[in-house]
């Protein structure tokens, strides 16, 4: 394996509820500009993970943020990094203006950081409505815009598209590859795998709280190219899935009424692969 | 703008924009004017008092409803972020825990005291137009006793908030607090009193275990300096440390009360991170 710049370092995550192991080991590297799917059924530990990135729950292990441990200095992480949780709870009465101010005196961003963020993210015009007027994709750019005050190095983005009509999540993914192409390393937790292919270039599987497969969409398309595969899903997802596979090169085909995770699958699809090399 | 004024001013813009500031600092006006107006007509003679007949009328209301008012909003401050699933996002900002909470504890009790003060400025300047002499300097240290009780009391529902796993929770808990400083603690005064042999030097220690019974006596002192509304208790303070003995050492433990609960709310919130 080349050896890679990293932005992220996270070593040996450990998170225990009281019996409960949330994350169990958790490692993994994450380079400049790079995409990173984290996907897992619920429970698997992706928001866990997410608040030991952020350092905002206690943990076993270690994070490192452009070299600084997040268990060190806390506050100089957070500044490194925007997080868009899956819902958020910005006050229905405060405009957009207002919410951009407020997050802006938090990470100490300039005052004019928030027009010209209003104006990336598409809602110069809607500077002064209440956030409790906006649709759901709006509030979603508007939280966006939010992560990015700071000018973050690392975004993490929690579901950012579960609440989204297709329409507007075409639109954030599309806003997700400009910010990629600034350099900006992406991490997303997301149950819409359907368009994985098109803007991830990584995939990091967590089960069970500890990480089942981490390998590149190459990787995975190079190890399953002209291969067919037999899926078995719950029949409610079956388009989506099959969908997904397609997405990321991976021909499937055959339904059965088992259930069977998409991860699950990317993860037998990459072992066989291997096996056959 | 550092994190803790950011906090601040965003929970003063809150509770101005949620109206209930506003509310209250009415009901205040109302209910400070009208026991003035009532207790003149008890009296024989209908109209205002004088402002310090007014202040005693207005200090057992002062009591009953300030402590009300800053511990249900405190226990809202934490508690009620967690529910609306907004704490994980206020705290992946860049600020620390401390921060968060001293920021959104300075701006409620900013804009309690605020309500609190509009409320009877607006009152002493309606009592003050009709009343036949002024003791504005006993209704302003009132006024003082006051913002303090609500620093206490905002403190001690803050430690609610970060205890408690949902706003309900933690205003159960702040109402308890409520009901037994302000009502049951006189009962138990009473009881221990009548029931054991506490002199005057322990029962001061107990006094001083609640800050409604601090601001209380110094409220007394400086309406009635011979303290003779607090019988032999009075008498005994009165003849062991004078009135600024008295006041001196009520005034430190009232600063201490308004230390303690936020310093133990701080502590509390930074080993519960979750």
């Amino acid at each position: 394996m080349s050896e890679r710049l990293e932005i992220v370092r996270a070593a040996g995550l450990t998170k225990r509820y009281g019996r409960l192991r949330a994350l169990d080991g958790v490692t993994f590297t994450l380079a400049p500009g790079e995409i990173v799917a984290l996907l897992g059924p619920n429970g698997a530990g992706k928001t866990t993970t997410f608040k030991c990135l952020l350092g905002v729950t206690n943990f076993d292990g270690s994070v490192e943020v452009d070299g600084i441990p997040v268990k060190d200095n806390g506050k100089a992480v957070r500044r490194r990094i925007g997080y868009l949780p899956q819902t958020t709870a910005f006050d229905a009465g405060d405009t957009c203006q207002q919410v951009l101010e407020f997050l802006g005196e938090l990470k100490g961003a300039e005052p004019e950081r928030a027009d010209e963020l209003l104006e990336r993210v598409r809602l110069a015009e809607q500077r002064g409505i209440r956030v409790g007027h906006l649709s759901g994709g709006m509030r979603q750019r508007l939280a966006l815009a939010a992560a990015l005050l700071s000018d973050p190095p690392v975004l993490l983005l929690d579901e950012p598209t579960a609440n989204l009509d297709a329409a507007s999540r075409r639109e954030f993914h599309d806003l997700l590859l400009e910010l990629r192409a600034e350099g900006r390393t992406i991490i997303l937790s997301t149950h819409f795998v359907e368009s994985l292919g098109e803007i991830t270039d990584r995939v990091i599987v967590l089960k069970q709280g500890k990480v089942a497969l981490d390998a590149t969409m190459d990787d995975l398309k190079r190890a399953t190219s002209g291969r067919r595969f037999m899926v078995n899903v719950n029949g409610t997802e079956t388009r989506v899935l099959l969908d997904a596979l397609s997405g990321i090169g991976i021909a499937a085909e055959r339904v059965t009424a088992m259930n069977t995770q998409f991860e699950e699958i990317l993860a037998a699809a990459l072992r066989e692969g291997e096996e056959q090399r | 703008m550092n994190a803790v004024g950011a906090i601040m001013k965003k929970e003063v813009r809150d509770a101005v924009s949620s109206r209930w500031l506003l509310l209250y600092a009415a009901a205040f006006a109302v209910l400070a004017l009208g026991l003035s107006y009532l207790g003149q007509r008890n009296l024989g003679s209908v109209g205002f008092e004088n402002f310090s007949r007014t202040t005693a009328s207005i200090l057992n209301l002062c009591l009953l409803l300030a402590p009300l008012i800053a511990l249900s909003l405190g226990a809202g401050t934490i508690a009620g972020e967690r529910d609306r699933g907004n704490l994980t996002y206020l705290l992946s900002q860049p600020l620390s825990r401390w921060e968060l909470l001293v920021g959104k504890y300075a701006g409620l009790v900013t804009a309690i005291s605020v309500a609190t003060i509009a409320g009877f400025g607006l009152a002493g300047v309606v009592i003050a137009s009709f009343a036949h002499s002024m003791d504005v300097t006993t209704y302003v240290l009132l006024l003082v006793l006051v913002v303090a009780l609500v620093a206490v009391m905002t403190g001690l529902g803050v430690i609610a908030s970060v205890v408690s796993s949902n706003r309900v929770q933690a205003l159960g808990i702040a109402m308890l607090v409520w009901f037994f400083a302000v009502l049951f603690f006189d009962l138990v005064l009473i009881g221990t009193v009548s029931s054991t042999s506490l002199g005057g030097t322990g029962l001061l220690a107990v006094v001083m275990l609640n800050p409604v019974e601090i601001v209380r006596i110094l409220a007394i002192i400086h309406l009635e300096p011979d303290l003779q509304v607090l019988g032999p208790f009075g008498s005994y303070v009165l003849e062991t440390l004078g009135t600024t003995g008295a006041t001196a050492l009520l005034s430190a433990a009232l600063a201490a009360w308004v230390i303690a609960p936020v310093g133990a709310a701080v502590v509390l919130f930074h080993s519960a991170r979750d």
